[in-house]
């Protein structure tokens, strides 16, 4: 009687170390952090307006342009 | 005789083409000429001309021949440089705003509104665009 109750109880433990376990794995893959490289570079927008410098160094572009090309600027 | 025959065509169809390609040409930019004198075509400030207004389609396909062109030459002239054609283009807008308006010409500005410049108005000018 008293050895079927032992048996008893340490089936049960062994079902509960079992489902622990089971737990604890599960735990285990879920805790596991993914990083992943992202596919695209990070991008900041910062501000899309022309600045007046980048327009300042294109000053001789732009006249250059409309000197080479006149038919391109009637006027 | 049948390739013969094809040569000779496409000669011909490229000497008709370039008689009638040639005086267009010419025209429409007269065209082209006039409707900006008539403040009914301007430059913008985004480096292209633009139509204010009513005008003919010779006038409309001239202007859009124009731009695509005026764009592949900024294009050009940015490759390989840390410019964007957007850039450039806007330089362009600065330049021409101040250069080309006459008092009478119509223009956009960069807040995308049309104006007139009125006689003894400065030349236009954009925000960000240097003091020339």
């Amino acid at each position: 009687m008293l050895t079927g109750v032992d048996q008893g109880a340490s089936r049960g433990g062994m079902t509960t170390v079992r489902t622990a376990t089971m737990a604890g794995l599960v735990l285990m893959l879920g805790a596991c952090v993914q990083v992943q490289a992202p596919e695209r570079p990070i991008e900041i927008n910062l501000n899309v307006n022309v600045r007046q410098e980048v327009l300042l160094r294109l000053e001789r572009d732009a006249e250059a342009i409309i000197e080479e090309n006149p038919e391109l600027f009637p006027q | 005789m049948t390739r013969l025959s094809t040569i000779v065509l496409a000669a011909g169809a490229a000497a008709g083409l370039a008689l009638v390609a040639m005086p267009a040409a010419a025209q429409e930019s007269g065209a082209v000429r006039a409707a900006i004198a008539a403040g009914t075509v301007g430059e913008k400030a985004d480096g292209y001309l633009g139509i204010r207004g009513q005008v003919s389609g010779a006038v409309r396909a001239e202007v859009d021949s124009i731009n695509i062109r005026r764009r592949a030459v900024y294009t050009e002239r940015v490759a390989g440089r840390p410019v964007s054609v957007e850039q450039m283009a806007a330089a362009i807008g600065c330049r021409t705003l101040a250069t080309r308006v006459q008092p009478g010409h119509a223009y956009q500005s960069d807040d995308g509104t049309w104006r007139v410049r009125g006689e003894g108005d400065p030349p236009p000018t954009a925000a960000n665009c240097p003091a020339l």
